[in-house]
């Protein structure tokens, strides 16, 4: 475990440049947040793709220490959605099933906040059923022919890549994680079609990715041909568990707090219960990142934090508006509640994901 | 939050072997031998030297067990104060209490079971402690929803002098009672929870476990959630120190997961958990009774509201002090 003195070093410097760098404190923002100027100026500080190693461009540093950084960035609502798929799951795969080229290619440019990945999961008929995905990859000459259409791809419209989890076998209803595999795609290949899917607040995040024959040359499939099931659910370890889970809504808690010390809002205890969640989390939180560290299975504690963490960013939100807040961090607030317990695995597959680690199913 | 593995596997066999209906007499005698009633105690008072981790093994793994037994007060409270206070220390039975300033202290713990009462109290010149036989001090007798002892405890003040303690140990009583509780309520959820999983996994109904409906499953997925939440946050004040905050963080968790964990438990398990009979109560009444000592739910949540309104930082670094 890293030593506790030099995250706390860690931890100020990150408030120190947050402390110096105009912007301004949103909710949501490691998903809505889009800067590429202040991922630039994280990456010269070494602060993205953080765990890769430095042969790779990388810092070389531990999960813990990203867990540090990630934290101070979120708890300050700080735009870092351009590089967050990139550093927080598509990186880890890269070094997990990557080939050395695959390596050499995108890790340096990921850790210098001049790549950008978005995620190739879900599709019209495919949402929590993520098994049934009907992406096809053929086989052709010096690699393959995907067809399919993926949805609720968080910044393709500005992202390079995505990494497509597609069938390379048919369907085969008595194994069905089978004859899945991964590919990486550029967004600008010919053949793909990216349109907005613009949410009911007006805003436009989500994309739907069609795909039409686009060429995916070998050296781009990710992993092995069929064990696209194991490296995607492996990575949901990393997309679970995260302080993103938890701090979502903690500036509007803030603001929260803010107003009432200055007398706009009543003052009620459960401004208190919320804060003892959100460090209660952290502890929980920290305690999956240990895990991944150490390369233990953390599948279950994952979805302990992310069904308690997501539900609490709804709760801070009710809580903001039956206070009487009024504010444009709450409205973008309110538009983005429904989000939060969906995105990642809906918390009602989180729980039968608990109730077989419980024994129960 | 690890302990040595031996020492876990003698307090799951102590408490297994324990019949929770018998009186706690043989109980006691036995965690005595064994060094576990005086087990934060230092070793030259006549205690084990252990810490707050072997103390947190032992609190949790009792009420995992549905073992009611006075050793927060026994051990973290009044020997404490005897060490603060440095009176002598021996293998009697204690409790201890904070009286007010008539001499009475309400609701104390196992009084009336006691040998000895450590007594602690303000005095004009500040805080003063003192040991005294339990026969010597007037008790009435009442029990806590679980049917713990939770007596009144009425002392002439005037015939007792004391020792002086220092100005903390007043404020350190009771963080330290507060977080005793914390720790068997986690231990209390942990019986509850695997209460439920085996009624779930083996009461069959409409042809199949109760475990195999999605409704049953996601109530006990939920208990689970909460119930670890409130062993990280509890686990937490182990390892980042017993202060105001990291308690209050603790007991408001462990407080709202009980609301959680006490219902979905007794919804899973249907009328026979409402039954003297059925072991559930002996979890679900004590996890509720101890969310009332050493301060109130809305007392914890309170103190965090209070800590956010009273300072101009942010939340995030009243959580995340470097």
């Amino acid at each position: 475990m890293a030593h506790p003195v030099l995250m706390d070093d860690l931890r100020s410097s990150v408030r120190a440049f947050l402390r110096s760098y105009d912007f301004t404190p949103a909710v949501d923002a490691w998903h809505a947040g889009w800067d590429e100027d202040f991922t630039r100026a994280l990456a010269a500080r070494g602060w993205v793709g953080m765990t890769i190693p430095e042969e790779y461009g990388g810092a070389g540093r531990t999960f813990l220490e990203r867990f540090a950084v990630t934290e101070e960035l979120l708890a300050a609502g700080a735009p870092v959605s351009a590089h967050w798929i990139a550093d927080r799951q598509t990186a880890p795969s890269l070094l997990a099933y990557g080939t050395e080229e695959q390596k050499r290619e995108f890790l340096p440019a990921i850790a210098r906040g001049e790549c950008f990945f978005a995620i190739g999961m879900s599709e019209p008929d495919s949402g929590s059923d993520l098994a049934s995905v009907r992406t096809a990859a053929e086989r052709t000459d010096g690699g393959w022919l995907l067809t399919g259409t993926k949805v609720w791809t968080t910044g393709a419209h500005r992202a390079h890549a995505f990494l497509v989890l597609a069938r390379t076998a048919p369907h085969d209803p008595s194994a069905r994680h089978a004859g899945l595999s991964q590919f990486i795609v550029d967004l600008r290949a010919p053949g793909v079609t990216i349109r907005p899917i613009v949410t009911m607040g007006g805003e436009h995040h989500f994309n739907e990715v069609a795909l039409t024959d686009v060429f995916v040359p070998d050296d781009r499939l990710l992993g092995r041909v069929g064990d696209g099931w194991r490296q995607v659910t492996s990575e949901l370890g990393y997309e679970r568990s995260g302080p993103e889970r938890f701090l979502s809504t903690l500036p509007l808690l803030n603001e929260a707090a803010a107003a009432t010390r200055r007398g706009e809002l009543p003052k009620h205890p459960d401004l208190g219960r919320h804060i003892a969640r959100v460090a209660g989390l952290r502890h929980m939180s920290q305690g999956v990142a240990r895990s991944l560290q150490d390369g233990e299975p953390a599948d279950v504690e994952a979805a302990l934090v992310k069904v308690l963490g997501t539900t609490l960013e709804g709760d801070i939100v009710e809580f903001a508006d039956q206070l009487g807040m009024a504010a444009p961090i709450l409205t973008t607030a309110q538009l983005r509640r429904a989000g939060f317990t969906l995105r990642g695995g809906t918390n009602e597959i989180l729980r039968g994901v608990i109730a077989r680690g419980l024994g129960l199913r | 939050m690890t302990v040595d593995p031996a020492l876990q596997d003698m307090l799951t066999s102590v408490f297994s072997d324990h019949d929770p209906a018998s009186p706690i007499g043989s109980l006691w005698k036995k965690l005595g031998s064994l060094g576990l009633a005086r087990l934060t105690t230092p070793a030259g008072r006549g205690g084990s030297g252990a810490g707050w981790d072997e103390a947190a093994a032992l609190l949790r793994t009792a009420a995992s067990h549905g073992v009611p037994v006075p050793l927060p007060e026994n051990d973290l409270l009044a020997n404490w104060l005897l060490t603060e206070a440095d009176l002598p220390s021996d293998e009697s039975i204690r409790t201890a209490c904070v009286l007010d300033e008539t001499g009475t202290a309400r609701s104390v713990p196992w009084a009336g079971d006691a040998d000895r009462i450590t007594l602690l109290w303000a005095a004009e010149d500040g805080w003063r402690t003192a040991d005294v036989p339990a026969s010597s001090l007037r008790i009435e007798r009442a029990a806590n929803l679980a049917g713990e002892p939770r007596d009144t405890v009425h002392a002439p003040l005037d015939a007792t002098s004391g020792t002086r303690v220092g100005g903390h140990v007043a404020e350190e009583f009771m963080l330290r009672g507060a977080l005793a509780r914390a720790l068997q309520m986690t231990g209390a959820m942990d019986g509850i929870l695997r209460l439920s999983i085996d009624h779930a996994t083996t009461r069959t109904q409409f042809g199949r476990p109760l475990a195999g409906f999605q409704a049953v499953q996601h109530l006990i997925a939920d208990m689970a959630a909460e119930a670890a939440l409130a062993k990280a946050a509890t686990d937490a004040v182990l390892r980042d120190g017993l202060t105001p905050f990291n308690v209050a963080v603790a007991r408001s968790c462990a407080g709202h997961a009980t609301t959680t964990v006490v219902r979905n438990a007794h919804q899973v398990h249907g009328a026979i958990g409402t039954t003297a009979e059925h072991p559930l109560h002996r979890y679900t009444l004590p996890a509720l009774a101890w969310r009332a000592e050493f301060g109130s739910l809305h007392h914890w949540d309170e103190h965090l509201s209070q800590a956010a309104l009273s300072t101009d930082q942010d939340i995030w670094h009243l959580i995340n002090d470097l």
